[in-house]
């Protein structure tokens, strides 16, 4: 469970990036947030990561507040970052090894690792691969596996489907999907309306550090939601 | 954890191609330097035992204690064996000192002076490798120790996991000294054995305490600009800047400062050229040379010769004996003005030389050259214990050949005695010993290890207060 209470961050320069956000994802649960670069969606990442500290207001994992207890509340959170490039010289198996024993995954085996490698669809003859030679998506694909590996209750996806091809995306999409049928509490920022809008349980529009919209998949049923997000941004622009 | 963090450390550098670069350039220019430091040294060697015999064999061929006198004996340094490692200053300094009754002795003959070429570029020893090339590396290796995590997006998922900040920084340094040591280490045995296994080489136990003190000298250096490498890393957001930066403090640790501070300590304590020392000799020794012959005449004047025969022979004996005291008391008053003079300017030089050192000392590069050069005694320290124990063996000798050369007049004509050298006094000198070789080498070591404290935890703090975003 993920819960955000009256999150808010402001900067050193006078910047509000996150102004009183109040959120809660259950267990088994998509949330995607979507909003235009600056609204505030990784910086609401950040602080449940525990990267920057909130001015006011707390970010809890499975009740844990992240500012009082930050190494606790990692041991109940994955995180796929954006465009992440993992170690060059490694090979997947090698990566995906290193995270997991820093995950304090200690005992899994490589059929384990390339168990997670197959599912989030990465070719077997990519897994002895160094991963300076993968593309964008091979790469994005290996990070969601690291996720996965970690088997957290919460996962936390930053723009995860920017790197992607329309089949790796799909296949991503059906991912999180089995993900959520696993009982995990998924929180996914993006872009990418079209395809989060058929998995989202709930979707949430931010703009200027505000949260300004928040429905649910019954909500939506028969909005457009690509209309709504524009004149939801329109409106609050003015 | 830490130990996967190490070992991530040591295998991402080992898999990378900068480790197989820098493995490949430090296996050719440590042994390269070894091969070459053993062939000097023996060469050296040569020389030296071929100047020892030549001097000998020249003493020798002399047919008069006058003409003995005249061109001196001379004093031939011996070749360090730790030169080979270290090779210090001795290319640029004399080996050979003439001792004889006329002047002072200094040092002459340097290698750079026979040939200039070697004055260019300078020797390539180890202490050059390690001072130059392998900080070069230890800052490649670490110029992007944290910001580049960064900049891959690794750093984040490492944290967002239960990883202490202080654990990963400590995993990484570690990590990533081990990985620098690596193509340092095993080149450096492979040289040693080399210098074991050479034939005419051979290391005392003190030498080879010597050489494990340089060992560490050389760790410590490399670990200055490790701990640096991580401290910029952990002060940027981009690892170009990081790099830069970093070439900015290598340029000026290596280079700027050494020469900076010999250029500041001569201005702030400037000594007499040694143009001026030698018109101040010069200009007492004629003054003496006047007061010579007045004093002459008056004992010509005082004691004239005696017109009976049975009386010239007891007057030429009065006559040597008071040439020889003359002789002595003029030897020793030049010798005492200039032993003043000179103690003068030394205490000058010393001054400026302890001031330019000090100010040096402020980068590493320096402290490893004075540090290694103190331990292999090839250094400024040594070089001046040796022309002081030359210097010292100039009276000796003096009142040695006067007495000969006195004795040995034969003032009713006829042939002087052929030179006898069994009780002529031999030039002693006494290497610096291990304990106060380490007890001078000890600001240096100490103030490594101070840089090392002070950067590592620049790059703890500033780690612990890294944003990761």
């Amino acid at each position: 469970m993920l819960e955000a209470i009256n999150l808010t961050k402001k900067y050193e320069d006078g910047l509000l990036a996150i102004d009183h956000i109040s959120f809660k994802i259950e267990a088994g649960e998509i949330f995607c947030m979507f909003g235009a670069n600056g609204a505030g969606k990784t910086t609401t990442i950040n602080l449940f990561l525990n990267f920057i500290p909130p001015t006011e207001g707390s970010a809890l994992i499975e009740g844990i507040d992240v500012d009082k207890e930050p190494l606790k509340s990692k041991d109940y959170i994955s995180f796929v970052s954006e465009n992440v490039m993992l170690y060059g010289n490694f090979s997947a198996f090698q990566n995906i090894n290193y995270f997991a024993k820093l995950a304090g995954k200690r005992n899994l085996t490589k059929k384990d690792y390339a168990k997670v490698l197959k599912r989030v669809g990465l070719q077997e003859e990519a897994f002895d691969m160094r991963t300076k030679n993968f593309s964008k998506g091979m790469q994005q694909k290996l990070g969601i596996a690291i996720a996965i590996i970690k088997d957290a209750p919460n996962i936390i996806l930053d723009e995860p489907t920017s790197g992607l091809d329309p089949k790796s995306g799909q296949q991503f999409l059906e991912l999180l999907l089995e993900l959520r049928e696993q009982g995990k509490s998924i929180f996914m920022s993006s872009h990418d309306i079209f395809r989060a809008r058929y998995i989202a349980d709930r979707v949430g529009f931010m703009m200027k550090g505000k949260l300004v919209m928040m429905q649910t998949k019954e909500e939506l049923v028969g909005q457009d939601l690509n209309k709504l997000y524009i004149e939801y941004m329109h409106e609050h622009s003015n | 954890m830490l130990r996967d963090i190490i070992a991530k450390e040591i295998q991402d550098t080992i898999m990378s191609p900068k480790f197989v670069f820098t493995f490949l350039l430090c296996t050719i220019l440590i042994l390269l330097s070894v091969y070459t430091g053993i062939n000097n040294y023996q060469a050296e060697q040569k020389e030296y035992s071929a100047a020892v015999a030549l001097n000998k064999k020249n003493l020798e061929s002399q047919p008069t204690y006058q003409n003995l006198a005249g061109i001196g004996t001379k004093i031939n340094r011996p070749p360090q064996v730790l030169s080979t490692i270290v090779n210090g200053i001795q290319e640029a300094v004399g080996r050979v000192a003439t001792i004889n009754i006329a002047f002072d002795p200094s040092m002459i003959e340097s290698k750079y002076s026979s040939s200039p070429i070697f004055a260019v570029f300078g020797a390539l020893d180890l202490t050059f490798i390690v001072k130059i090339v392998l900080s070069l590396f230890a800052i490649l290796f670490t110029y992007d120790a944290i910001v580049g995590e960064k900049e891959r997006g690794t750093l984040k998922l490492a944290l967002s996991n239960k990883v202490p900040k202080d654990r990963l920084i400590l995993g990484k340094a570690i990590g990533g000294f081990i990985s620098l040591l690596i193509p340092l280490i095993i080149p450096l045995v492979l040289g040693l054995l080399i210098l074991l296994i050479y034939p005419n080489i051979s290391l005392s136990g003190d030498d080879w305490v010597r050489l494990c003190i340089i060992g560490i000298l050389f760790l410590l250096y490399l670990s200055v600009f490790f701990t640096l490498g991580l401290f910029i890393s952990a002060r940027t957001t981009k690892s170009s800047t990081s790099f830069l930066i970093l070439l900015f403090v290598w340029v000026t640790f290596v280079t700027i400062i050494p020469k900076a501070a010999i250029m500041t300590a001569a201005q702030i304590n400037p000594i007499p050229s040694v143009h001026e020392i030698t018109a101040q000799k010069d200009a007492y020794l004629q003054e003496i040379q006047k007061e010579a012959i007045v004093e002459q005449r008056q004992y010509f004047k005082d004691n004239p010769r005696p017109e009976k025969a049975e009386e010239i022979a007891k007057w030429n004996e009065d006559l040597k004996k008071w040439a020889e005291d003359f002789q002595q008391r003029l030897t020793s008053k030049i010798d005492e003005r200039n032993a003043a003079i000179e103690r003068d300017y030394q205490a000058k030089m010393r001054g400026q030389q302890k001031l330019a050192v000090n100010l040096s000392r402020i980068s590493p590069a320096s402290a490893l050259m004075f540090g290694t050069m103190n331990l292999a005694r090839t250094g400024i320290i040594e070089h001046e214990r040796f022309l002081n124990s030359v210097k010292n063996y100039k009276p000796i000798f003096t009142k040695w050949i006067n007495a000969k050369m006195m004795r040995s007049l034969n003032l009713g004509g006829g042939e002087q005695p052929k030179p006898e050298l069994d009780d002529m006094p031999q030039h002693e000198f006494i290497p610096e010993r291990l304990g106060d070789s380490i007890k001078r080498m000890l600001p240096d070591l100490m103030l490594m290890i101070l840089l090392i404290i002070v950067f590592f935890m620049g790059a703890y703090i500033s780690f612990i207060r890294y944003d990761v975003r």
